[in-house]
């Protein structure tokens, strides 16, 4: 009759609850991600400054001049590589959305030695998109007589497996954000309205340890979490999703909305700990989540933010979320070290918000 | 040593910044008794109740519940107490049955006794046949039975209600009345209760407390109290608001001690109250004044609290406690 089965008792409570509203907790899941889904499912943007990166093999004024060609305008960012394998290790941390290599015989233009080959990031397809079109659009400028010997062609490659397509890349990023709102939502409001309906109270009067109302709220707002992720990823698939990593990545995802839904249930329950009033919380939750999803990359990849968003994305626990997921469902497989870290990541800041959350619960004068 | 108290209030303070909510409350209430606390909102009886459940810490001073000191082990105490509080806090969501399980298993009652104690309970509250239905769909005075039958499963020695009748009907009140007699006949439990309504404390209480300005102002049996002040009745008139200080005034004439209240004077009556009434009216009729009504009652609690206070028990202005959950769907 420890603290771990006054929690359970408590998440009991929260469960037959949930099971009582099943069809309106289903429909809610429902709404988000689907009109998501039909909103950003049909169209991309065309975002500027794209970094790609450049080989040059080639000496002489045809390569350069396909280079100048390739920089004017606004839509991408070169940075130069002496050699392929650097520009496709940019390529593979998603730091570059595409990789150019101009072969040596280019400026001669001795046959197929003019092709160009492009390596696309298609983890980032708004990115990769404008590269490729970039670069066509460079190849075409190059036949010019003037300018170019040979004809210039362009092979294009795909970093990751050709099935994924910009709806695997929205559908990670709503994951990971309607995991997010699901634990904002549910735990905070269930706090909330048992303070207001006097529940709170009548739990503090039995012998229970009061911290297990804590930590049953946070366990709920985690299953609300993977709930609302798990449909939204069947509507996904339905839509036309892949996860590439297969099952084992099914469970890595998972794993990963678990940990976000631990995080920021944590967080919900640190601000709610002491309010009283539903409208002041949910104003306050929306304020603070949905810039989070946003600057976590979950729309637009953190590549293309503005620099001066960039650190409040590098502490941001859902960039790394966002991040995982979209390495399991697009490029495939989750590399050890970065489920490692991420794991790290999330479960630092659960403890930190659990450890607020502690500490504006404890006084259960302030909980009546 | 065997405990003679089921509680003992031992000169309890509680301040909030330099505003004394309680202020010294001494009080022992004897096992097997049914002890009603009254007072107008904001004399302390919400914060007194609420040191009860362990809620908040006294200032200074003791609490002692069934022997055991409230702050050394509050949570011995509460698996030993029943609490019913002012707001009814059944969870509308779930049925009768899942309710009591919910709170049986939050007061530890053992796996093997938790059927027993759901059908205890479900007696108790004559909810047997509602027992599959979801308490949203109670009506109000179903709901506190319910409520108060939850608080009695782990067969508690003591319990504490929070004002258990407030917006009841007069049926449902009766009801709680009876469930209520019943379980401190039959199973001795010792009930502790605040009310405002003075005539459910004259009926149902043995003893009855009044608190005022976080201090214990009078404190006996209804019969004790209604002698203490010496009444032997009481005489009532009510007029028009322009006219109350001028009855008043007639009433000092005739040499009785009003108390105005509302559109109310008040005075007790003394020996010849019935000479009084007719020097009244004489005296109102050639000051051309018209009462509404002109009563002799025997005294009744109401008039020994207004006597003690100098108000009447006021409705709460209670907190907001609104539909928040059908608008927002609670978020579940």
């Amino acid at each position: 009759m420890g603290l771990l089965d006054d929690t359970y008792t408590l998440f009991l409570r929260e469960l037959l609850i949930f099971k009582k509203n099943i069809g309106m907790n289903l429909g809610r899941a429902t709404v988000f991600p689907l009109l998501f889904v039909l909103l950003l499912g049909s169209f991309g943007s065309a975002p500027r400054n794209v970094p790609i990166a450049v080989v040059n093999y080639a000496s002489g004024p045809a390569a350069l001049n396909f280079i100048n060609i390739l920089q004017s305008g606004s839509s991408v960012n070169i940075v130069s590589q002496t050699t392929q394998q650097q520009a496709m290790s940019l390529l593979s941390s998603s730091s570059v959305a595409a990789v150019v290599v101009i072969p040596s015989g280019f400026s001669t233009g001795l046959g197929s030695q003019s092709t160009v080959h492009v390596y696309l990031d298609n983890s980032q397809p708004q990115s990769a998109e404008v590269a490729s079109a970039q670069v066509n659009a460079a190849a075409v400028q190059s036949n010019a007589p003037a300018i170019s010997a040979a004809p210039v062609s362009v092979i294009t490659n795909y970093a990751y497996g050709a099935s994924s397509n910009y709806i695997s890349f929205v559908i990670g990023g709503i994951l990971v954000m309607v995991a997010s709102f699901g634990a904002v939502f549910s735990a905070g409001f269930t706090v909330i309205s048992d303070r207001q309906l006097g529940n709170l109270k009548a739990f503090l009067t039995t012998p229970i340890n009061s911290f297990s109302v804590l930590l049953s709220k946070i366990l709920y707002g985690t299953f609300q979490s993977v709930f609302s992720a798990y449909v939204g990823l069947i509507i996904g698939l339905l839509y036309g999703a892949t996860i590439a990593a297969g099952l084992v990545g099914f469970i890595e995802l998972i794993w990963i909305i678990f940990l976000v839904g631990l995080g920021f249930g944590s967080l919900a329950i640190a601000l709610a700990a002491r309010m009283k009033d539903l409208q002041t919380y949910a104003l306050i939750g929306q304020t603070l989540v949905l810039p989070l999803s946003f600057l976590g990359g979950a729309f637009v990849p953190t590549t293309l933010l503005p620099k001066f968003l960039l650190p409040v994305a590098a502490v941001d626990p859902l960039t790394y979320a966002v991040n995982a997921v979209r390495d399991i469902m697009i490029k495939g497989s989750l590399p050890l070290t970065t489920l490692i870290s991420t794991s790290i990541i999330l479960l630092a800041f659960s403890s930190i918000m659990v450890g607020l959350a502690y500490v504006f619960f404890k006084d259960t004068s302030k909980q009546i | 040593m065997a405990e003679e108290y089921a509680v003992n209030i031992d000169n309890v303070v509680k301040k909030f910044g330099d505003f004394a909510a309680v202020n010294g409350v001494s009080l022992k209430i004897k096992k097997g008794e049914i002890f009603g606390l009254l007072g107008p909102n904001g004399a302390g009886k919400s914060t007194t109740i609420s040191m009860l459940l362990g809620l908040l810490q006294p200032t200074s001073g003791k609490i002692i519940i069934n022997g055991i000191d409230m702050q050394k082990d509050s949570s011995t105490v509460r698996s030993h107490v029943g609490v019913v509080t002012q707001e009814t806090v059944v969870e509308p969501e779930l049925t009768a049955e899942q309710n009591l399980m919910i709170f049986g298993r939050l007061y530890h009652i053992p796996k093997a006794e938790m059927q027993k104690s759901i059908e205890f309970a479900l007696k108790l509250s004559d909810l047997v046949q509602f027992r599959k239905a979801y308490a949203g769909t109670f009506s109000g005075g179903m709901k506190r039975r319910l409520e108060v039958s939850k608080s009695l499963m782990h067969t508690p020695d003591i319990i504490l209600l929070d004002e258990p009748t407030t917006g009841l009907d007069v049926q449902n009140r009766t009801q709680i009345w009876n469930l209520l007699r019943e379980i401190n006949k039959k199973q001795g439990v010792t009930i502790l209760m605040t009310t405002q309504y003075l005539e459910e404390a004259d009926q149902l209480c043995d003893r009855i407390g009044i608190i005022d300005h976080g201090k214990l102002i009078a404190l006996g049996t209804p019969d004790e109290l209604r002698k203490s002040i010496g009444l032997s009745s009481v005489i009532e008139v009510t007029v028009e608001k322009e006219d109350l200080q001028k009855v008043a005034a007639i009433f000092k004439k005739v040499g009785l001690e009003p108390t105005v209240l509302n559109n109310k004077v008040t005075a007790p009556g003394g020996s010849n109250a019935t000479k009084k009434i007719e020097m009244l009216l004489n005296s109102m009729s050639t000051s051309r004044i018209n009462a509404r009504n002109v009563s002799m009652h025997e005294p009744t609690i109401d008039d020994v609290f207004l006597k003690l206070t100098g108000s009447e028990v006021r409705d709460s202005s209670g907190e907001y406690q609104g539909s928040a959950r059908g608008m927002i769907g609670r978020g579940r």
